[in-house]
């Protein structure tokens, strides 16, 4: 880390600056990114925007050490950008835009700093990257408030698609449905069993209709845990009974040597439901 | 009545409640056993409700008590039937035994008489 004795002239004019007045230049490069057609923000937004990076720009150049970028000052800032990178993605814009901000504000903060001091600071090599360095942070924190954004997303994706991929359905008072379909690995049962006896003890469901009919092909491992999963149910106090079992995984279910003789098993839902009635002394029936 | 670590109550003819509290050691199962089935015979109990509604985890060790009470239960038939098993508890549990255990299993003791 650079410390202000090694400084150049022009970065020492630079954090002698008292910046004030510079908002109004800044205001152009939002207007331009965040004001067309995709219409993220108004001019009065940006103009406040504007404002509140002048104060933040002031705070760092008039801080002890504006070159330290672990300072409160330029944490300040990356919680400012951070914070601009969330708007902007939960009003449908793109990260690309903060980026483009945030390098275009960097040269028009130059371009102000040199009219209200006089000092030709673009022409610094020492001065550009100094703001180069600052900036990147910037940039840095934009994107990482994006990747905030993208994980939540991907996260609520994937719990939805969890929760949809097994619909437990409280079908009658006390008579739960679960039709499983596609494939069930370790991670899946488990989750499904972890919802499907959470939903047990809150619905007091007395039995559960496990329909394998979306299950096309099953091996040791699968038809292992689909009897945890029954056995789990029937340790609640409820029933289990297992239906749309195809040929092919009845025939697998034998030659993997399965012991099926404890679990009710029928050909389809309908069926499934009808035995999950009779037993809890429910007729349905034509009027 | 009251075992050490285990409430004995009666809830019915022939009906008895068993809660077991946080005092209960089931190491010393033997002694727990032989003290809950005397009572049991003496009163001549039909059905045995073991309250599992505080307990979050059922381990190997608190299976094999359980498994022998059930069994005991059995030898002098009494009907043994564990109640209020916690989601938790039966997800740990389906994990670890094989087959059917030795207890019925119902989520309240209305469920059961119904």
């Amino acid at each position: 880390m650079t410390t202000k004795k090694a400084l150049s002239e022009k970065v020492k004019a630079l954090f002698a600056l008292k910046v004030a007045g510079i908002a109004s230049q800044l205001e152009a490069p939002g207007v331009a990114v965040f004001c067309g057609s995709n219409r993220l923000m108004d001019v009065d937004e940006v103009s406040d925007i504007s404002h509140e990076l002048e104060s933040l720009i002031a705070s760092l150049l008039g801080s002890k050490d504006p070159t330290d970028l672990t300072s409160v000052e330029v944490q300040a800032l990356k919680g400012f950008f951070h914070n601009l990178s969330q708007k902007v993605l939960m009003r449908g814009g793109h990260v690309e835009d903060v980026v483009r901000y945030t390098q275009t504000v960097q040269f028009s903060v130059i371009e102000a700093l040199e009219k209200s001091s006089g000092v030709a600071f673009g022409q610094s090599r020492s001065v550009l990257l100094y703001f180069t360095s600052v900036f990147n942070e910037l940039i840095m924190a934009a994107f990482g408030a994006y990747l905030d954004e993208r994980e939540q997303t991907l996260q609520a994706q994937q719990a939805e698609l969890r929760e949809t991929s097994t619909p437990i359905t409280e079908i009658w008072d006390g008579v739960l449905t679960l039709p499983i379909i596609g494939t069930l690995d370790s991670s899946r049962t488990m989750l499904v069993m972890e919802a499907l006896l959470n939903r047990i003890s809150k619905d007091h469901a007395r039995a559960v209709v496990m329909d394998l009919t979306g299950v096309k092909s099953i091996d040791s491992q699968v038809s292992h845990h689909l009897m945890q999963m029954v056995r789990a149910v029937q340790l609640m106090g409820a029933d289990a009974i297992v239906t749309g079992i195809h040929p092919e995984i009845a025939r697998a279910l034998v030659s993997l040597n399965i012991d099926f003789n404890t679990i009710t098993t029928r050909a389809n839902m309908a069926d499934g439901l009808k035995e999950a009635f009779r037993r809890m002394g429910i007729t349905v029936g034509h009027i | 009545m009251s075992i050490s670590g285990l409430h004995l109550t009666q809830i019915g003819s022939g009906d008895f409640l068993l809660d077991p509290s946080r005092s209960l050691n089931v190491r010393d199962k033997d002694q727990l056993i032989e003290g809950v089935t005397a009572h049991l015979m003496q009163v001549r109990a039909v059905r045995l409700y073991y309250d599992l509604s505080d307990l979050g985890l059922i381990d190997p060790l608190y299976y094999s008590w359980l498994d022998a009470l059930a069994r005991a239960m059995h030898i002098i038939n009494v009907e043994m039937i564990c109640i209020r098993m916690q989601p938790t508890a039966a997800f740990a549990l389906a994990r670890f035994i094989e087959g059917q255990p030795p207890f019925k299993t119902a989520l309240e003791i209305q469920d059961w008489q119904k």
